[in-house]
């Protein structure tokens, strides 16, 4: 899980794995591992720190990944922009492994992704999705659809 | 050897301080050797032998060759870790050490930082949200002082239009009675002259009741209630009309006008004739309004039952900017100098949209204004029993009540109607007429709606219920579509618009008695 900071990867990952929500904010630190099963599959999901201010995302985190998911915040749409450049940094460290993006916060008053905006995201040919963490709308949609993804890579 | 020993020493007081724990596999990623210290850790099922995958989350992916450091990594006790692989020829060390103090530190560090940048950012969305709200409002302060100066321009614009009107009233009728003091003594104007005069007071009166019903019209326009009434009317008498009502103003500003007509020498169609004559009033009252040099002209052509209508004039013109604004409610170009109510083209708009056609206006800055339209016009087609119907029938044999409280208006019906040779008895209000209707027999009855003891529509309920069946025609001052309704469900005649036109009157009384035998009356 991939993004800037407070975008809600932490939140996803919880909201998949043990079914909570929390509205408190916890920054990461480093990476948070969680493991779920998505049907026969075992998924190990790495909860990567936010790119911020202060530092970049560390790549080493990315190594030996399978799949990515591209979080943005669909309230700040600085966080959606700047999944491009997220995305060519986890290219060049890894390779082009199979992609899904989530808009996260689509709860929220204020949503600013406009179809300007998500057409940028559908030109790069991602799966986009529009999730919510506290409502759980489309968080499986977005495991399943990696899932999904990564099985058909391999086969 | 004592080096050795104390090489050994230094080690493991390092991997205690550092907390150090280390998991050995070989090349094909299976534990061959760990530290006692890994359930610390959390690290609880790992024994030799084990695909190291199977037992270490964070393993999975990584190959004997891999060489990495991962500064920060939640261990399953809840301690961060820092973990180190480090390859060999055949073999992979994994070296796990406490990082849990430099997590914290970076913690509470990056928790400020973050929160911080979200604050900034929510401020920037605030202020944002604040110039749009700010633009909004200035937007709509625009608006309303536009609202306001159209509101002033507006009631300047009536309050001009009828006191022009009223002036030519006021002065004519002031003539008229000094010549008729003058006249005992063979002083003042000749006849001729008087009747001149009140010709301008006839046309400033319909040019104010034409002001007074686009007023009333505009208040309808929002609630759909204006409507169209189709009847046979006479093109020809039409046109004479309008062109009767308007050349005078435009020979007071010798301006040229011209009717040209292209519609036959009998052309009787199914029109609603007081809306297209209003609209045709509108048009030309502003053509001619606007010109002060050159000509107004009509031309009006009747085709396949269309009548298409042209109006054009040689005035100022109208730019591109303001052509798009004439068709608004109250809207006037600031610097014509013509003051005036905003409306008509409004509601002339409107009115031919109703009787079925488009109003297309067209004009040059400078090059004068073109404005026309298109209706449909079904012809009627007069038979010989028509024909004798239009002609006026002796009506001084009918026996006609007026019920009116005016007494100036009722002392008016009197004497026009005397001079079409109908006698009127005259009662002021509705319960005098109801008791009229029962102790005599009249032919024929004009009524008022607003009567002090007993109303129009009363008068009409209490008829129904004792099967009066005399035709009964309402004057209403009141152009609100709802009471004419009301009138005709209660059984009347027809309904008619104050101030009635007395050749309106008459027609009806033709009609009526064309179906009553009026020929024994004495």
């Amino acid at each position: 899980m991939v993004g800037d900071f407070s975008v809600g990867k932490t939140s996803l990952t919880q909201r998949f794995v043990n079914n909570v929500f929390s509205d408190k904010y916890l920054t990461t630190i480093g990476v948070k591992i969680d493991t779920a099963i998505v049907g026969d599959d075992k998924l190990i999901v790495w909860d990567v720190a936010g790119r911020d201010s202060l530092s970049p995302i560390n790549a080493s985190y990315l190594v030996g990944a399978s799949g990515v998911i591209l979080v943005a915040d669909g309230s700040r749409s600085n966080t959606a922009s700047g999944l491009l450049e997220i995305w060519q940094m986890v290219r060049k460290r890894i390779g082009s492994v199979p992609v899904v993006v989530a808009l996260n916060k689509v709860d929220l008053d204020g949503w600013q992704i406009d179809d300007h905006s998500r057409a940028i995201l559908d030109q790069q040919g991602w799966d986009v999705f529009a999730t919510s963490a506290k409502d759980g709308k489309n968080v499986e949609a977005v495991f399943n659809k990696l899932v999904e993804k990564m099985n058909s890579k391999d086969s | 050897m004592v080096e050795v020993n104390l090489q050994q020493q230094i080690n493991a007081q390092l991997f205690d301080k550092l907390q150090l724990a280390y998991i050995c596999v070989d090349s094909s990623m299976i534990v061959v050797d760990i530290s006692d210290n890994l359930s610390s850790y959390g690290y609880n099922d790992i024994s030799i032998g084990a695909k190291v995958e199977d037992c270490v989350d964070f393993m999975f992916g990584f190959d004997a060759q891999t060489q990495l450091d991962l500064p920060m990594i939640e261990s399953p006790s809840g301690i961060t870790i820092a973990v180190s692989l480090l390859p060999s020829d055949s073999s992979l060390m994994v070296l796990i050490s406490n990082a849990s103090n430099q997590a914290e530190q970076r913690q509470l560090l990056q928790q400020k930082a973050n929160e911080n940048e979200l604050l900034v950012e929510r401020q920037e969305k605030l202020l944002h949200q604040l110039e749009q709200a700010s633009q909004q409002l200035e937007f709509k302060n625009q608006q309303l002082e536009e609202a306001s100066r159209l509101q002033t321009s507006f009631l300047s614009g009536v309050s001009h239009e009828f006191r022009t009107p009223l002036t030519s009233i006021i002065g004519y009728t002031n003539l008229v009675e000094q010549s008729l003091k003058s006249s005992a003594d063979k002083k003042g104007c000749d006849p001729e002259q008087k009747a001149g005069h009140l010709r301008a007071v006839q046309r400033s009166s319909r040019h104010l009741l034409s002001l007074v019903e686009n007023l009333l019209d505009h208040g309808k326009l929002d609630s759909d209630e204006i409507v169209v009434r189709p009847k046979e009317i006479d093109l020809v008498e039409l046109f004479q009309d309008v062109e009767l009502l308007l050349k005078p103003l435009s020979d007071t500003k010798h301006v040229e006008f011209n009717i040209n007509l292209d519609i036959g020498d009998s052309a009787v169609v199914l029109i609603d004739d007081s809306r297209l004559k209003q609209c045709l009033i509108n048009i030309l009252g502003n053509a001619v309004k606007f010109t002060d040099h050159g000509s107004v002209s009509l031309t009006a052509e009747l085709l396949d039952e269309f009548l298409s209508i042209r109006v054009e004039d040689t005035g100022p013109g109208i730019s591109a900017d303001d052509l798009e604004k004439i068709r608004l409610p109250f809207w006037q170009a600031a610097d014509t100098g013509k003051a005036g109510t905003g409306l008509g083209l409004t509601i002339t708009e409107r009115i031919i949209e109703l009787l079925g056609g488009k109003l297309e206006v067209s004009s040059v800055l400078g090059e004068g204004t073109q404005v026309s339209f298109q209706i449909p016009a079904p012809m009627v087609v007069t038979h010989e029993s028509s024909k004798a119907f239009n002609s006026p029938q002796p009506l001084s044999n009918m026996a006609v009540l007026l019920a009116e409280d005016d007494h100036d208006i009722a002392d008016l019906m009197v004497m026009m109607m005397a001079d079409r040779g109908v006698h009127l008895t005259h009662v002021e209000n509705g319960a005098l007429a109801l008791e009229a209707m029962r102790s005599n027999t009249f032919d024929f009855v004009l009524m008022d709606i607003h009567m002090p003891i007993m109303t129009g529509h009363e008068v009409l309920v209490a008829l129904q219920q004792e099967n009066n069946s005399t035709p009964v025609v309402i004057m209403s001052a009141s152009t609100v579509e709802a009471g004419r309704v009301k009138a005709e469900n209660l059984g009347c005649y027809d309904y008619l618009i104050k101030p009635v036109d007395v050749d309106d009157v008459i027609e009806i009384m033709n009609q009526v008695a064309m179906n009553t035998d009026i020929s024994h009356r004495p």
